[in-house]
């Protein structure tokens, strides 16, 4: 019977221990799914990145103007949890009326400057938007 | 006595249990939600191409160098493309290569159908109201009566055997609603030639192409952008392999001085922005070219004719969205699609067979 005691007693740790570890794993993986569902936006130029800003960090609105050689500008608003290009001065304009971004697999895109802003979810709501 | 023979083993099942749960989160992350990536400017828009699997990589470099090529050779802006030694011929047969012979010939078989609906001769019309170029501007009625008899798809002359193309003297080719789902179907070609069978080729997002299915088997989900909307999904579609083909008014457009928007799709019959009842067409069909070419047609054809199109024709799917927010949907698209956001609760028409 002392033996068996003992190994009830001895179950009892290694129960804990696997809480523990369980416990371990879970923290862990709820870190990993918030570190890819925290939004990264990538802003590209002809397809470079030129700049990565983290929309999940951002605490104070700022701003940007991106420039390139045959004279286009455009100006980039971050916000928390979201980005947009606030002004640019490409003859269509659809990189402006684009707005705010935040989720979602959608991009900003100025064909006449080359430039896109494009969002790194966790995991996307759909796989594409056709438009 | 029994237990202590079967703890050490409940211990190890218990283990190898935590072993197997931590390899299944790992599993999927690492054998497939990392695709092969690419990203280009190409015709006249941005692409953006995802392929999964041992091949992806190289068969992603192959595909974007022939877009390239497409749009070297179809381009109608690039002095140094075929289209544009077509449109400068002057009258005189112009010898073309075998992909810009190809995707012409299916083009015109198209337009030839549709009764007027698309004509792939409507450049010197939508140079007038600038949307090649950017310069925007209402052409007065006078410049569009002088140019819409140049717009006739049926004056141009295809010569097989010699793979030339001629046409009337002033006339002028755009293939601009066709170029990319050519592009697309040559793509899905050469996916399948390298073995690749999972990939998402968004080409400028009104044509996007589908291989095979998602890697974890599940289908593809395919937003309809909402035409009033940009940051918002009118809905879902739920798609196999095949083209998602876009035409809506609200990708390129501007505001005339008398407050009119003025879109880019263009009647062939008056040389003025379609108004036919529609903000959106969406297409889904095997074959991207028909695909592309069906978005444009049904979105000038408006949709009573678009609906007597597909019953005529079949072998596609579309998702209307008229003037008044309502959904068209034909019957085979219907359990497909799931109506988001604004359109949630948007009434829904399934366009039947029968009339």
């Amino acid at each position: 019977m002392q033996s068996l005691r003992s190994l009830a007693g001895k179950n009892k740790t290694w129960a804990l221990a696997l809480a523990g570890l369980l416990a371990v794993l879970a923290l862990a993986a709820a870190l990993l799914a918030r570190a890819q569902g925290g939004c990264v936006a990538r802003v590209y130029q002809d397809g470079v990145c030129i700049r990565t800003v983290d929309l999940s960090r951002v605490r104070e609105p700022f701003r940007f103007t991106v420039t390139d050689a045959h004279g286009h500008e455009n100006t980039v608003e971050v916000e928390p949890g979201r980005i947009r290009v606030v002004q640019a001065n490409c003859p269509d304009q659809t990189c402006v009326r684009t707005g705010w971004i935040g989720t979602g697999v959608r991009p900003i895109v100025c064909l006449p400057a080359r430039l896109t802003i494009r969002l790194e979810a966790g995991a996307p709501d759909v796989d594409a938007v056709a438009r | 006595m029994e237990r202590t023979v079967h703890a050490p083993a409940r211990r190890a099942a218990a283990l190898c249990l935590c072993l197997l749960l931590l390899a299944g989160c790992a599993g999927p992350g690492a054998a497939q939600s990392r695709p092969a990536e690419t990203e280009l400017f190409a015709m006249d828009t941005y692409m953006h191409l995802r392929a999964w699997g041992p091949e992806a990589e190289a068969a992603l470099a192959e595909l974007s160098a022939m877009l390239q090529r497409l749009d070297g050779q179809l381009s109608v802006t690039d002095p140094g493309s075929e289209i544009w030694a077509v449109n400068h011929a002057d009258g005189a047969p112009t010898a073309l290569s075998g992909d810009a012979f190809t995707l012409l010939s299916r083009t015109l078989d198209f337009c030839a159908g549709t009764r007027g609906a698309l004509d792939v001769t409507l450049y010197p019309v939508s140079r007038a109201w600038g949307f090649t170029t950017g310069d925007y501007r209402v052409p007065d009625p006078e410049e569009l009566a002088r140019l819409l008899p140049l717009v006739d798809c049926s004056a141009v002359t295809l010569d097989a055997d010699a793979r030339t193309v001629t046409l009337p003297p002033g006339a002028e080719l755009d293939l601009g609603a066709a170029a990319k789902g050519y592009a697309g179907a040559l793509a899905a070609e050469l996916l399948a030639r390298r073995g690749v069978r999972a990939a998402m080729l968004d080409l400028g997002s009104s044509t996007i192409c589908l291989t095979g299915r998602k890697p974890d088997g599940s289908d593809w989900r395919i937003a309809v952008q909402d035409p009033e909307d940009p940051a918002a999904y009118a809905g879902v579609i739920a798609c196999g392999p095949g083209s998602i083909c876009t035409s809506g008014g609200y990708e390129r457009y501007f505001i005339a001085e008398d407050g009119a928007v003025c879109w880019h799709i263009l009647d062939p019959s008056t040389g003025r922005p379609a108004k036919a009842g529609l903000l959106s067409v969406t297409v889904l069909c095997p074959d991207a070219l028909t695909g592309d070419l069906l978005s444009t047609a049904l979105f000038v054809m408006g949709p009573e004719r678009a609906a007597d199109w597909w019953r005529a024709h079949g072998g596609f799917e579309c998702i209307l969205i008229d003037e008044n927010r309502n959904i068209l949907v034909t019957e085979g698209a219907a359990d497909r699609f799931t109506p988001m956001g604004a359109y949630t609760h948007a009434e829904l028409t399934v366009i039947g067979r029968e009339e």
